[in-house]
């Protein structure tokens, strides 16, 4: 017998029934299903079911995180270096990312679990895998130089407020992992405002690197031109070797984790490719606008989509399908207006620099207004039956 | 003859699929007519223990209207008048009179000649197949109850294939029937001007005469052949959903009653088996399942269809509506790390296992593959669900009280496949709940 499953039955009795443990029961139902999972026989119809469950369906979503996750760790230790004016191997940037990245993501699951734990005993539930992908989420959407004080508020809120006060996983309407971004951005500005991305900044003194985004050209330039003399070309942003949230820079990444996903069919291709849409449409239009050469509003779509986090976003952010529309139609508004809206509050509100958080947040409220509409329309379209 | 174009389903293929050769069962030592498979029936008995029956002698009927009855499809003894939960009538078990031989003693009721089929009353025909037991063949949707005699239904469906993937293959079924099929198409023009007659595209080669009378063809994947799901793509108003469905066995079993005035006790059934090719049978009505699959260990559930069945106790016997059994496996093993293995043999409509580039039929089994969870609003469920509901608001409503909600989304056109169900990454049990919903609201509505 495994030595697992041994250890598991051996502490079966202290967390279930009168056992001294039985307030966590939650906790070692969620290891025993880590470890051995769990296939009870049907008992109504249809008497065969799909291999795909939510365990495997969170685990995808963390898979297609993973170039994002490493690229994010090495790019951080990348930017400390260039910052120090060193130059770091491969494998040194990686560690001292690491360095960085590690506590963030650890603190995250963390007090994460602590809150999921807690809310599954008092109620008596299972513990959702959803966690899973919000405590991966939320640290890749953060500087790598925040206190960690400020990730467990923050994770605290997005968990505790964006999710477990509707009642759990699936029941939330906003996604957790951006409510707890945005409660830190509007709560520490300075911590998150685009000044201070680059870890190596408390080492140095008055360094401090800016994102793309905060990128302003003076009076006659053109953006563009002035983004690719200060490191921002369009080659630079794509593959993502620039300051930013820890996940956020490389656009090829995000691309790589949103095919994963799509091929997969874990994410809906509708909201990514609207989204998209959204924001090359936007952008063109803004593009097409005359004057506003030195700011964002000239841009164009392709430096739109690879700057800031709109691909990060789009990719992990929206297609999170609880905080998304649930119909199909829905899901192409969903994703466009995000794209429209992100463009609109990056170039036409000077308060934001960036505005995918925002936007998704926002269309998340409308996801459910967007549902109802949809439905309205599908069912003038049935013939009725009642 | 036109083709249906019906673009979801399950379309992955599976193991098991029957053999075409037909092999004849010997009579048994019982056979049992059950009540559980049998849609909101209501059920009076009409015989005791120990009482001598012949074959066509009713044994219950249903109080909702009493001139329908179930009757004895053989001659024998009531041995055992088995009785379930809050003491619900599950089935009537007779013993066969074995000494009579091979002959049955059947109770003769009035023939009608194939002449002048379409000239007698249509009351009169109802009037038969109600005392013949054979009028509940016929169903009405949007329930799936027995149709309602009084009214005209606007058309009536015939499918030739059953309620699984593997029911009896119409080649089979049909094969020295063409002259009764032919005849119950001309009694069910008495009832109604519009006739479908539907068949999965790979039935189709083998069809010979029957082919002559197919009006609509249907994908070859679960459950396009299915009568809702006819019905959803062909209605055009309203007046449409109380259209009545038969299958093409029963309405075979309809003709010969009304030309012999004898109630048929032969029925085409089909066991199946993942890598197994087993026969078609031809078996008396109300079979013992033991008989019929053997003996086997634990590790099964015998269903009577995968999607759209219930699971039949080993002792029981099979119903008047059903002729397949399935024999699925149940792994025991809970898999170290199995929600992240790559799963080369696992089927799923995801693309989340290996097994989606492969096209080798898969093995089905009676497991779960995970625990219950919150609605996550994946659109699995809508996007497979081949009437086009979104089972996944349907059931939010439902959950919430709001029928009215649910009705406006269309529960009634729920053709209860079960399909959404067998996608749902939560494990959440919709059909079930979709079910519940259509049945409480016709049983209000009643």
């Amino acid at each position: 017998m495994n030595p697992v499953k041994k250890l598991l039955d051996l502490g079966e009795k202290h967390f279930t029934g009168s056992g001294k443990f039985s307030g966590l029961a939650p906790l070692f139902d969620a290891t025993k299903t880590f470890f051995f999972f769990p296939s009870p026989k049907t008992r109504c119809t249809p008497f065969v079911r799909d291999n795909l469950d939510l365990k495997r369906f969170m685990s995808f979503v963390i898979i297609s995180l993973m170039p994002v996750l490493i690229f994010g760790i090495y790019n951080t230790g990348f930017q400390a270096g260039l910052a120090l004016g060193e130059s770091y191997t491969f494998s040194q940037s990686f560690l001292l990312g690491l360095r960085y990245v590690l506590p963030i993501i650890i603190v995250t699951y963390g007090v994460g679990f602590f809150w999921e734990i807690l809310f599954a005993s008092i109620r008596g539930h299972k513990i959702s895998e959803g966690l899973l992908v919000t405590g991966l989420l939320f640290p890749l959407t953060l500087p790598a130089t925040i206190p960690l004080w400020q990730v467990a508020l923050g994770i605290s809120f997005g968990v505790v407020i964006g999710k477990e006060v509707f009642g759990g996983t699936g029941r939330n309407f906003l996604n957790p992992a951006l409510t707890g971004r945005a409660f830190l951005f509007f709560s520490y500005p300075v911590s998150m405002s685009g000044e201070v991305w680059v870890a190596a900044t408390n080492t140095v003194d008055g360094f401090s690197g800016a994102t793309a985004l905060s990128v302003l050209a003076p009076e006659g330039e053109k953006i563009t031109a002035v983004l690719s003399n200060s490191g921002f070309s369009l080659a630079e942003l794509f593959f993502g070797l620039v300051p930013g949230s820890i996940g956020e820079t490389s656009a090829f990444c995000c691309i790589l984790g949103a095919l994963f996903l799509v091929i997969t069919k874990i994410a809906n291709f509708r909201i990514i490719i609207g989204g998209v849409l959204g924001l090359s449409i936007t952008a063109i239009i803004f593009y097409l606008i005359p004057g506003g050469n030195e700011s964002w509003i000239s841009a164009g779509p392709l430096y739109h989509l690879c700057a800031g986090g709109f691909l990060f976003g789009i990719s992990f952010m929206a297609t999170d399908p609880v905080s998304a529309p649930g119909t199909n139609i829905g899901r192409w508004i969903f994703g466009f207006l995000i794209g429209f809206l992100t463009i609109t509050i990056r170039v036409a509100n000077p308060a934001f620099v960036e505005g995918t958080m925002l936007a998704i947040l926002f269309m998340n409220v409308f996801a459910p207004l967007l549902d109802y509409i949809v439905m309205k329309y599908t069912i003038s379209k049935r013939i009725p039956n009642v | 003859m036109e083709n249906i174009k019906i673009l979801k389903g399950f379309k992955t293929p599976i193991t098991g699929m029957p053999d075409l050769s037909v092999i004849q069962m010997p009579d048994p030592e019982t056979v049992a007519v059950p009540a559980v498979d049998i849609p909101y029936i209501r059920p009076k008995l009409l015989v005791k223990k120990d009482e001598p029956v012949k074959t066509g002698t009713p044994l219950f009927c249903d109080k909702r209207n009493k001139c329908i009855s179930y009757v004895s499809p053989g001659t024998g003894i009531v041995k055992e008048i088995v009785y379930g939960e809050k003491r619900r009538l599950q089935e009537v078990v007779i013993t066969l009179d074995k000494n009579r031989g091979k002959a049955d003693d059947f109770i003769q009721f009035e023939t009608v000649s194939q002449n002048n089929i379409d000239k007698i009353p249509k009351s009169k025909i109802i009037q038969l197949l109600q005392q013949g037991g054979l009028w509940q063949c016929l169903r009405e949707f949007p329930a799936g109850d027995t149709a309602d005699e009084t009214h005209a239904p606007p058309m009536i469906i015939v499918s030739l294939n059953g309620n699984d993937l593997f029911s009896p293959h119409p080649k089979v079924v049909l094969e020295n029937e063409t002259f009764f099929f032919e005849l119950g198409i001309k009694i069910l023009k008495q009832f109604s001007n519009r006739i479908i007659v539907t068949s999965r595209q790979s039935s189709m080669d083998r069809l010979n005469k029957i082919k002559d009378h197919i009006t609509h063809v249907v994908p070859d994947f679960y459950p396009s052949w299915d009568p809702s799901i006819v019905l959803y793509q062909l209605k055009q108003s309203r007046e449409d959903n109380r259209s009545w469905c038969i299958q093409a066995d029963q309405l075979i079993q309809v003709a010969r009653f009304l030309l012999t005035g004898r109630y048929p006790v032969k029925r085409v059934v089909t066991i199946t088996r993942s890598n197994d090719k087993k026969p078609h049978l031809i078996v008396r009505q109300g079979m013992p399942v033991k008989d019929l699959v053997g003996s086997l260990d634990n590790n099964y559930t015998i269903t009577t269809g995968r999607f759209k069945g219930r699971s039949v106790d080993f002792r029981s016997h099979m119903g008047f509506f059903e002729n397949t059994l399935n024999i699925i496996n149940s792994n025991q093993e809970e898999e170290l790390f199995g929600f992240i293995k790559p799963g080369l043999s696992k089927p799923s409509v995801s693309r989340t296992f290996l097994s989606c580039l492969t096209k080798t039929p898969k093995n089905l089994d009676v497991n779960m593959h995970g625990e219950e969870r919150a609605c996550i609003n994946c659109g699995y469920c809508t996007n497979i669900c081949p009437n086009d509901l979104t089972p996944s608001f349907i059931m939010k409503a439902l959950l919430s009280d709001d029928i009215e909600d649910a009705l406006s989304y269309g529960l009634l056109d729920c053709a209860r496949c079960g399909l959404c169900s067998y996608v749902c990454p939560s494990k959440i049990e919709l059909v079930q709940i979709l079910s519940f919903g259509m049945d409480s609201h016709y049983k209000d509505k009643e």
